[in-house]
């Protein structure tokens, strides 16, 4: 739930996937087969014949280097940043408030609640029961407005449907304290802690 | 913030993940993300090109070479069988391929997680749940082990999309009864009421545990 680039990580990697895959295919289909190289041949030094023409048409007055480099120099760095970019977008998300909004009562300002609030109340009312490993809370913002996830770690043999529907009734006590309706995630997984801890035999 | 607890008062006949967020949210939740891989293929990236910006910048300066010149080295491409062992080449091209196709399997694979999604019953009103199979499974092992009266060790449950598997080992001389098991696991299913469906089947071995 956090804004990692979902469409473009998938586009990437496919385009990048494709390039690789074709390369490789080439550098194979030239060692085994001959007819594959002297097609290369003939394509490749036909290409390489005009990046070369290019390149000596672009050299700076009275000096044999082109200026064409310092292009593919600047070009590369702009894909540098580009995939440093890319990286930076990977696993944000992570929200500090709960609730921002213009207070229309006598004292002039905004109401702001952190999402500490929804974090430690939770975590409080889950914390003691016996049908838990574990359970953390985390804010998240999604496109713009506050959600919450509610990580639960039941013990083995918990049924997942009761326990949803209790801490669901745990978040609608919560939504009437903030006043506000918040998105909600809860997901109910399983960890070492759970698959190696003590079942629950008794509720 | 009166108007916000009408709202909400007003719109509780619909369920919350009917939302589009929500429901990118349970996107997000039930598919794996690509940023591993992701952030991989951007680092192989930036290592190639910084090596070209640093031949290329030093090339532009009309400093002699760091490895190879970009010419010399375009040329041997042009020139390829020639001037590399055959096999060498193939092992290099096989190398390529093969990273080439973890990452387009990886950005077109749906990588669907072993989780399913939680419906939630008619009266009461869910926030989107998620839960992992191994809880389900676990879950559901409990049921099936009450209603075939076995330890937790003779039962064993697979959960996976569209599918549920219950293995039982009845004790030596103490029968199973199959329906009955089956009953209990469906029952169990059907209150949970999971996104998608799955079906249950239940599998008695022929051989017991003796002991148990």
């Amino acid at each position: 739930m956090n804004s990692t680039p979902a469409l473009l990580n998938r586009i990437l990697l496919t385009v990048l996937g494709l390039f690789l895959l074709a390369a490789g295919i080439l550098l194979v289909l030239l060692a085994t087969l001959p007819p594959a190289a002297s097609w290369w041949h003939a394509w490749a030094a036909g290409a390489w014949g005009g990046v070369n023409q290019l390149f000596d048409s672009t050299r700076f007055p009275g000096r044999p280097e082109s200026w064409l480099w310092i292009v593919v120099a600047l070009a590369l760095l702009a894909l540098m940043g580009l995939m440093v970019a890319w990286i930076a977008q990977q696993g944000k998300g992570r929200a500090n408030l709960l609730a921002a909004e213009y207070d229309p009562g006598g004292t002039p300002g905004d109401v702001r609640i952190g999402g500490g609030v929804a974090e430690q109340a939770l975590r409080q009312a889950l914390e003691g029961r016996p049908d838990l490993a574990g359970a953390t809370v985390t804010t998240y913002d999604v496109k713009g407005s506050p959600a919450l996830k509610v990580r639960l770690l039941p013990r083995q043999g918990v049924a997942p449907h009761l326990l949803a529907a209790e801490v669901s009734g745990l978040l609608d006590a919560l939504e009437s304290v903030v006043g506000k309706e918040i998105p909600v995630l809860i997901h109910i997984g399983a960890g070492a802690r759970t698959r190696f801890g003590r079942a629950e035999r008794v509720r | 913030m009166s108007s916000s607890v009408e709202n909400r008062e007003m719109d509780s006949g619909t369920r919350r993940s009917d939302r589009p967020d929500m429901r990118r949210i349970t996107y997000r939740e039930t598919h794996s993300s690509r940023a591993a891989v992701s952030v991989a293929a951007a680092i192989l990236v930036l290592v190639l090109a910084a090596y070209g910006v640093l031949e290329s910048g030093v090339h532009a300066v009309g400093q002699p070479a760091w490895l190879i010149e970009p010419q010399v080295a375009a040329q041997r491409i042009v020139d390829l069988p020639a001037g590399i062992s055959p096999l060498l080449l193939a092992v290099i091209g096989a190398v390529l391929a093969m990273l080439g196709l973890i990452f387009l399997l990886n950005g077109v694979l749906p990588g669907k997680r072993a989780r399913h999604l939680l419906a939630g019953g008619r009266g009461e009103r869910l926030p989107a749940v998620v839960v992992d199979d191994e809880v389900i499974a676990s879950s559901l092992a409990r049921r099936a082990r009450l209603a075939a009266n076995v330890t937790p060790e003779q039962v064993m449950v697979v959960v996976s999309q569209r599918q549920v598997l219950v293995n039982v080992r009845p004790t030596s001389g103490v029968p199973v009864d199959q329906d009955a098991v089956l009953a209990a696991v469906q029952d169990e299913l059907d209150r949970m009421m999971l996104e998608p469906v799955p079906v249950a089947r239940v599998n008695v071995t022929a051989s017991g545990v003796i002991g148990a």
